[in-house]
C-alpha cells in the first residue's frame, strides 16, 4: 500500500514479487505503461517527465487509498517515473491484490484513469520534429469522468 | 486586515514555468489585499497578471489548473500566510 516516485527504471518483476509477497490474495492485477514511439502527429524518440513531487505523492497516495476502499483491496502499489525517458522505457506501474479478479482489474483501471488527469506530471516529447509539451486528451478526461458518474464500477 | 510581510510560495510548472522563466518565488500578500477582504486565488492571479503581458496571458488560459497546498482548487479558494499556491497546465502523466 504505497507510492514510489523515481527516476530509475521500474523493476516490474521485483514490484510484483513485493506486492504479492506482502499481501497474498486470490486475484492480482497489474498494469505497466511504456513510452510510445509516436504521438498523435509525430515520431517520438525521448520523453521528459516533469512533476510536482509533494503534490504527486499526495494525489497518488489518496488515489491508492480510495481504490482500496472502493474495491476492498488487500494491497496496492503505484510507481511513477520522472526525468528523462527513452522509447519503450517503463513509465508507470500499478498493482492491486483482491479476493476476486473484477475488483483487482477495476482497481488498476481506476488508478490509471485517475492518475493520468489528476497526478501532477507533464510530458515533453522529443523527436525529429522537435520538442513539445504533450496536450491533455479529451479521451483521458472522459475515462476519468466515468468513475465519478458511476458509469464505470 | 492583512498586515505587511505575509508571504506565500508560488510555484509554476511545465509550459507555464517555461513561458514565465520562474519556477518558485515568494509573494507578499499585503501587496494583493487593499481591503479587509480575504485574499483568494483570483486576486493573486490578478496581481501576478500585472507583471506583464506574458503573465496575463499565461495565468488567464481557460484550462489553467490551480493547486493550493497540493490540492486542486477553484479561484475562490482563500489563501493565507505560509500557503503554497501552484499554477500549471492540465496534467499529462501515466
Amino acid at each position: 500500500m504505497s507510492v514510489a516516485l523515481q527516476s530509475e527504471a521500474i523493476d516490474v518483476a521485483a514490484e510484483y514479487a513485493q506486492l504479492v509477497g506482502d499481501s497474498p490474495g486470490a486475484a492480482v492485477a497489474t498494469f505497466t505503461g511504456y513510452v510510445r514511439d509516436h504521438s498523435d502527429q509525430h515520431a517520438v524518440t525521448k520523453l521528459e517527465l516533469e512533476h510536482y513531487p509533494e503534490m504527486a505523492r499526495k494525489v497518488l497516495e489518496d488515489l491508492g487509498h480510495s481504490a482500496a476502499e472502493r474495491f476492498g483491496l488487500r494491497s496496492w502499489r503505484i510507481v511513477h517515473r520522472f526525468g528523462q525517458l527513452a522509447v519503450l522505457d517503463t513509465i508507470v506501474w500499478v498493482g492491486a491484490v483482491a479476493d476476486h479478479r473484477g475488483e483487482a482489474i477495476s482497481a488498476c483501471e481506476l488508478m490509471m484513469d485517475t492518475l493520468k488527469t489528476d497526478a501532477p506530471f507533464w510530458k515533453r516529447e522529443q523527436g525529429p520534429a522537435g520538442e513539445q509539451w504533450v496536450a491533455s486528451r479529451d479521451s483521458d478526461t472522459e475515462r476519468r469522468a466515468r468513475w465519478q458518474s458511476g458509469e464505470a464500477q | 486586515m492583512v498586515s505587511g510581510g505575509v508571504k506565500i510560495t508560488i510555484k509554476l510548472f511545465s509550459a507555464l514555468r517555461e513561458a514565465l522563466g520562474e519556477s518558485e518565488f515568494q509573494l507578499d500578500l499585503s501587496d494583493t489585499s487593499e481591503a479587509s477582504a480575504p485574499v483568494d486565488v483570483a486576486s493573486i492571479k490578478k496581481q501576478l497578471s500585472q507583471r506583464g503581458a506574458e503573465w496575463k496571458e499565461a495565468l488567464n488560459q481557460p484550462n489553467l489548473v490551480h493547486a493550493l497546498n497540493h490540492k486542486v482548487v477553484f479561484t475562490d479558494a482563500v489563501v493565507t500566510e505560509g500557503d503554497e499556491l501552484a499554477f500549471f497546465p492540465p496534467m499529462t502523466g501515466g
